[in-house]
């Protein structure tokens, strides 16, 4: 494998930090405290830090709440994709994981949905949302993905591709 | 009843109850792997507190939480709320970092949903 290759080619396209592979709750904290590490050592500002670390945080624990509710466990296929990079003045968080082909529809509602609003309809739907009864078993409160659009100065960037047809791999791009 | 002494870790706060000032302190960052499971103890511990005593003083230094944090918050806040409405004596102090406009603007979404004492106090990290 030409490790060489593969790092000028994430140096090309700004990659601070590549995950990939199965990951746990533990994993996900010691690559934010890195990332944050990293950050404040290149004097970002504590907004632009906290921004980045918040919406990493909320996509990795969505993709990883997703796996786990939807009984996506085992090796390869309860992995997950993560990539930070600098792109301008922003950084750009990317998180790739496995769906269940069912749940593809949904999914892709949900974020155009997200996309439809602005920042204050969105900081409505959040409150209503907060609001709400958390379902029991839950592991989320329903507004990680509309934390992530408040905070992001894009729209949410994302892709749904078929693998076998059981499952598909969904891909999210968030610009802070 | 019992005491609430829960030490801080890298995705949890530190969460103590000082009985002699009747305050509560919630200092340090939120996003835990189960947000709702991490925070029912505290959420019951002060339900019955509340239902015994008068007066709680809620402290808050938080400098991240996540949305489920947020969630677990929201509940606790909403319990101090109807005490305060029932004549408890309760107070809010939620504390943000001067250099990061996020902190304030959700103490400020946290502070429009109640009606209770609520003062939010700049700190230089």
């Amino acid at each position: 494998m030409d490790l060489f290759k593969l790092r000028e080619q994430f140096s090309q396209e700004g990659i601070m930090m590549c995950f990939n592979g199965p990951f746990s709750h533990s994993i996900i904290e010691e690559i934010g405290i890195a990332i944050r590490n990293h950050l404040a050592a290149e004097d970002t500002s504590r907004m632009a830090v906290q921004d980045v670390f918040g919406v990493y945080i909320e996509m990795t624990q969505n993709a990883r709440n997703y796996l786990v509710s939807r009984d996506i466990h085992a090796g390869e296929a309860g992995s997950a994709t993560i990539v930070i990079a600098k792109q301008g003045e922003s950084y750009a968080v990317t998180s790739g994981n496995l769906i269940r082909t069912e749940d593809i529809a949904d999914l892709g509602a949900r974020i155009d949905q997200i996309n439809s609003l602005d920042r204050d309809g969105l900081k409505k739907r959040i409150r209503q949302q907060l609001h709400k009864e958390v379902p029991p078993g839950a592991l989320g409160a329903g507004i990680g993905l509309m934390e992530i659009a408040k905070r992001a100065v894009a729209k949410l960037e994302y892709s749904i591709r078929n693998i076998d047809g059981h499952y598909a791999f969904f891909t999210l791009t968030v610009l802070v | 009843m019992n005491t609430l002494d829960i030490p801080q870790s890298s995705s949890t706060p530190l969460i103590r109850f000082d009985a002699v000032e009747r305050k509560m302190r919630i200092s340090g960052e939120s996003y835990p792997e189960n947000s709702f499971g991490f925070y029912a103890p505290v959420v019951g511990w002060v339900k019955e507190y509340l239902s015994g005593q008068n007066e709680l003083h809620l402290d808050i230094d938080v400098s991240y939480m996540n949305s489920s944090s947020t969630k677990c918050m929201l509940d606790l806040l909403d319990l101090l709320e109807d005490a305060y409405v029932g004549g408890a004596k309760v107070t809010v102090a939620w504390r943000y970092d001067r250099e990061n406009p996020r902190s304030l603007d959700l103490a400020e979404e946290f502070q429009e949903e109640v009606t209770l004492p609520f003062s939010i106090v700049a700190t230089d990290e």
